[in-house]
């Protein structure tokens, strides 16, 4: 999967994964996925742990390796490149 | 009793007494149970604990871990996954241990000890078990305590350290997870009958049952009973508290 298709599965993660309102292709690549971007708080972050987990095969442990996956869209698609199984 | 039929459920520290009691209650009312113990030298009751739960025709597993190892945690929750086909949606934190001692005379290992596999272990099962249970959107979480949490106990400062802090770990966790469905209180039980209880000399037992109203001990299996009604369907409207199962000793 290239960098843009992984984009937009991410997106749709995001979109239907977390009953936003919102279309995926309305998610900015730079949009913060928490507090101001998507309106998302940390309680709802867990669910967003067990979904990116369970699709892409990466471990998110705590919240250091959380704040630095979810710091953006763009940021989270470079953390499963880096970090998902070959 | 509730059908727990397709529910699956870890019992930490089941290889006897209470635990065992509350694993085999799921296990009679249909639910696939798993259990674990963690000294060797139970080995031969958890084997005990294991034949009785198989015999209720459950799917069933026993394993040997030390919740107080996180990596060892994670090796216990992937083979109850494997055991009962997907993930705990129950898990009763059972396991604990005490040293007594007066804490000015409680060596540091000891007191770490009783907070690792009390506390801590509590810690890494919650952590592990909440994946599973955020994903479904759907869990209970029964930690069992104490009253020495809310009373104190001389001679056993970390075992009422370690059930204190896990009555506060259960109101926080409450908050935390309450919007995906999943629940987690507190047992209480006071005085169980026991091997313990029942080496006590005439009078040493005899002082204990005037503390408690219902003059009596509690069975194993009134306390595993508690449990269920938590993990049940009648129990979905209670969250962050505890239930006292103790004959009236404490009554708050």
């Amino acid at each position: 999967m290239d960098r843009h298709d992984l984009l937009a599965e991410v997106k749709g993660l995001l979109a239907t994964g977390l009953r936003l309102d919102i279309p995926p292709s309305d998610i900015q690549d730079d949009s913060p996925i928490f507090g101001e971007g998507l309106g998302l708080d940390s309680i709802d972050a867990l669910e967003l742990v067990v979904l990116v987990e369970d699709r892409f095969h990466v471990s998110i442990p705590d919240e250091e390796v959380g704040k630095r996956a979810f710091a953006s869209v763009r940021a989270l698609v470079d953390f499963i490149v880096a970090e998902r199984p070959s | 009793m509730s059908d727990f039929t397709g529910r699956r459920v870890l019992v930490t520290g089941g290889s006897r007494g209470i635990g065992r009691a509350t694993a085999l209650a799921f296990a009679s009312a249909g639910a696939a149970v798993a259990f674990n113990w963690s000294r060797s030298e139970d080995g031969a009751e958890a084997a005990e604990t294991l034949a009785a739960l198989e015999a209720t025709g459950a799917r069933v597993c026993g394993a040997q871990a030390d919740v107080a190892d996180a990596g060892a945690v994670t090796a216990l929750f992937a083979e109850v996954r494997a055991a009962l086909d997907g993930p705990p949606d129950v898990l009763v934190n059972n396991a604990a241990v005490t040293h007594d001692a007066l804490l000015m005379m409680l060596p540091e290992s000891g007191w770490d000890r009783v907070i690792d596999v009390n506390l801590k272990g509590a810690f890494l099962c919650c952590k592990t078990a909440l994946r599973g249970m955020i994903a479904g959107r759907a869990g209970r979480i029964v930690n069992v305590v104490s009253p020495a949490a809310y009373f104190g106990k001389e001679g056993a400062s970390s075992y009422a350290a370690s059930k204190g802090g896990l009555v506060a770990l259960t109101k926080s966790l409450a908050r935390e997870v309450a919007r995906y469905g999943i629940t987690v209180n507190g047992v209480s039980p006071g005085f169980v009958q026991t091997k313990l209880i029942a080496d006590l000399t005439a009078s040493a037992r005899d002082e204990l049952l005037r503390q408690i109203p219902l003059g009596r001990f509690a069975e194993p299996e009134e306390v595993a009973a508690v449990v269920l009604f938590l993990s049940s369907p009648a129990g979905a409207y209670l969250t962050g508290t505890t239930l006292h199962v103790d004959g009236g000793l404490t009554m708050i």
